[in-house]
């Protein structure tokens, strides 16, 4: 078997020569993290909001300076900043107008009558630009808590109804966005390795004539196959671990694992990156032509992306899109990854993922072995 | 002592094509033996059986005393191959090229060192050695690709086209350092080749192979010889009226002639005697002798006997087809 480690040798010392290529794994993964992760993580702050004030009551200007004061985030955690500007506006059809030309995201309207009604019917109505969901549902939660902090202010005790309070209790430390979606990065950038260190290096060896070079030399096939798995496995760690580092470093990623949990955070790395490098270089050495090979891979590395979690819940997916989750071994990974990193689990806790992902990385190795010996 | 090559009855089958159709060669050990054809005749399908890519569909052979199908493992480890196309790792140095073929081959850590200096010194690379390959001509990676397919002592070395692509004074370099290595090292080699010069100051025999059998084998004195069986008259001739043409393929002296637009190729037994009387029997037919030259056969005339073709238009067509997978390698 010492032929596998001179055919893992000759691959690594080429990659090392040029690891910008590989490099390439990391980038397009690391962009996606930062870009989107910032984008899609951070809270509404300066949404322009409307007020129309008819009512110059106790309740009515109360219900203002809370709203004027509020300083919550709608996200929280992240420095609190307001989440809306508010700007007086003193007629309802002008403020409608503004709305509707995008100028505010909200109008708040206390009608005439609103202080003389009493606390139990008065009513705020909040008009929203529904277009943008996001800031919508940011400045209604808001709108909602205000008038629940003014509605305890003037209900003297006792209550006339009992009223049902919500204890909010986050049992791990705050989790940003970007942190969520950080596990998806690394196996994408798995991924990226088995694509282009996997396959295509494959692609080209075989182009060459460097594979059927392999077969006049004393080495067995075994050796010649697990000396390329391994070899990729390698470049597809390298990748992880470069992942890894950039998402602490630049996108805040605090991973909340000891020693243990490090080391299973990378055993899930390698169940993973030993699967996709099998997988795509079984794909490689079987593609009808390398073009068709090149055209697919992304494809498929999109598809498996997407449906596995890494930057919305599953929870969240159509039926058709959970049922794609449910067979794609980088959303178990996933899974095993953020229960590694986020809550500091232990082997237990994985036990689930790494069952799958061994099966899936079983059958990708017999795959792969099974396309060499007949592309060989 | 055994030959060092024996194929008997050797065939291979692609479905319907039959690429190699019974073939028994023998090779002497230390001879330099040359394998041409046109292109698709079979020569490299060959060459694939014999250093075990490809197993036979019929018959075998015995490379070293090892049999291809029973023994490939010994095969493996008693030949060298090189391949038409380059197989060198541009990232790497030729030093590491050669050392990481030395592990493939299982060649011990002690000599390794000794032997990789003492071969890439013989080829003129050993100044080379801690570059990479990449910053080499195309003549320097041929020459590093033959020393390291001899880096575990091989009995037999393969060589496919080893010249195809490389300029005229690459190409002489390499044949240089081809004969010197076979002078210094106990070594047999079989090489498939287009260009016909090198086949004949190389080699010491030759088999012209086509439609996947050998249809000539020899010297290529004796190939020479052979097929022509005399000199060679061309003869530019214009106007060339047809009775001047049946004339001259009817004569007594004419042995075989073949024409192209306004030259004729007269295959003649004595080309001194040959030439005033084709010049007065094309005269007495209407005809007009422009320009006429006598000339000793070559073996591009053997080539043209055996096979109906010329190898000059062949390596056109190779070196278009080289070109192109070239291309689609890049892409």
């Amino acid at each position: 078997m010492k032929g596998a480690l001179w055919v893992c040798e000759r691959d690594i010392r080429k990659f090392l020569r040029q690891p910008a290529t590989m490099l390439g794994a990391v980038v397009g993964p690391f962009l996606t993290l930062i870009l989107l992760g910032f984008a899609f993580g951070g809270a509404v702050t300066h949404a322009p909001v409307a007020v129309v004030r008819e009512s110059y009551g106790p309740i009515s200007t109360n219900f203002v300076d809370i709203i004027t004061n509020q300083q919550n985030c709608v996200y929280g955690g992240v420095d609190c900043a307001n989440a809306y500007n508010l700007i007086d506006v003193s007629d309802l059809g002008a403020a409608q107008s503004m709305l509707k030309a995008g100028a505010v995201k909200a109008v708040v309207y206390i009608p005439i009558g609103f202080d003389q009604s009493g606390a139990n019917s008065s009513v705020v109505s909040v008009y929203l630009d529904n277009t943008d969901p996001i800031s919508a549902a940011a400045i209604s939660g808001l709108m909602t808590q205000a008038a629940s902090e003014i509605t305890a202010h003037v209900q003297i005790t006792p209550p006339p109804d009992p009223l049902v309070t919500v204890n909010l209790d986050n049992i791990y430390r705050e989790v940003l966005y970007i942190e969520f979606m950080a596990p998806g990065s690394l196996i994408q950038s798995i991924m990226f390795a088995s694509i282009i260190g996997g396959g295509i290096s494959l692609l080209f060896d075989k182009q060459r004539g460097i594979i059927e070079g392999y077969l006049v030399t004393p080495l067995k096939r075994i050796e010649i196959v697990v000396g390329v798995l391994l070899a990729g496995v390698t470049k597809a760690m390298f990748s992880a671990t470069t992942m890894l580092i950039l998402a602490i470093v630049f996108a805040g990623v605090r991973p909340m694992a000891d020693i243990v949990g490090f080391v299973l955070i990378f055993f899930t790395l390698f169940l993973t990156s030993m699967g996709l490098i099998s997988m795509m270089s079984a794909y490689a050495v079987r593609a009808p032509a390398p073009e068709v090979y090149q055209f697919t891979a992304f494809p498929i590395n999109l598809i498996l992306y997407f449906t596995s979690g890494a930057v919305y819940p599953i929870q969240g997916f159509p039926p058709w899109m959970r049922t794609i989750a449910s067979i794609n071994p980088e959303a178990y990974a996933i899974h095993a990854l953020r229960d590694l990193m986020y809550k500091g689990a232990g082997p237990l806790a994985v036990i689930g993922d790494f069952a799958f992902l061994a099966l899936f990385t079983g059958i990708m190795i017999i795959l792969a072995t099974l396309a060499f010996k007949r592309a060989l | 002592m055994e030959s060092a090559v024996v194929t008997q009855d050797i065939t291979k089958q692609f479905g319907e094509l039959t690429a190699v159709d019974k073939i028994n060669l023998s090779i002497e050990s230390r001879e330099i033996f040359g394998l041409i054809g046109p292109n698709g005749a079979g020569k490299t399908t060959l060459v694939r059986m014999l250093t075990t890519v490809l197993p036979p569909t019929d018959g075998t052979a015995r490379i070293a005393g090892f049999d291809i199908r029973h023994d490939p493992d010994h095969v493996r480890r008693s030949i060298g191959v090189v391949s038409q196309a380059s197989t060198v790792d541009v990232e790497l140095t030729a030093w590491e090229n050669m050392n990481i073929y030395a592990k493939y081959y299982g060649v011990p850590t002690e000599t390794r060192k000794e032997r990789i200096k003492e071969l890439l010194e013989i080829v003129g690379l050993a100044d080379r050695a801690g570059f990479t390959v990449g910053s080499y001509s195309g003549g320097m990676k041929r020459r590093l690709e033959l020393v390291r397919s001899l880096i575990h002592e091989p009995k037999v070395l393969f060589l496919d086209e080893p010249t195809t692509g490389l300029d005229p004074q690459a190409r002489n370099a390499v044949l240089e350092y081809l004969r010197e290595l076979h002078k210094r090292q106990d070594i047999t080699i079989v090489l498939t080749t287009h260009y016909l010069e090198e086949a004949e100051s190389l080699c010491d025999r030759l088999a012209v192979v086509d439609y996947g059998k050998v249809v000539a084998l020899g010297t290529s004195t004796e190939l020479k010889r052979n097929a022509t069986g005399g000199d060679i008259v061309e003869a530019e001739v214009s106007p060339l009226p047809n009775e001047a043409l049946e004339a001259l393929k009817t004569s007594k002296f004419a042995l075989e002639v073949k024409k192209r637009e306004n030259m004729l190729t007269v295959l003649v037994k004595s080309g001194a005697e040959a030439v005033p009387r084709i010049v007065e029997l094309v005269d007495s037919k209407g005809g007009k002798v422009r320009s006429i030259t006598l000339r000793a056969p070559t073996l591009d005339d053997v080539f043209l006997h055996f096979t109906g073709r010329s190898i000059r238009e062949d390596t056109y067509v190779t070196n278009k087809r080289f070109v192109s997978s070239w291309g689609a390698m890049r892409r």
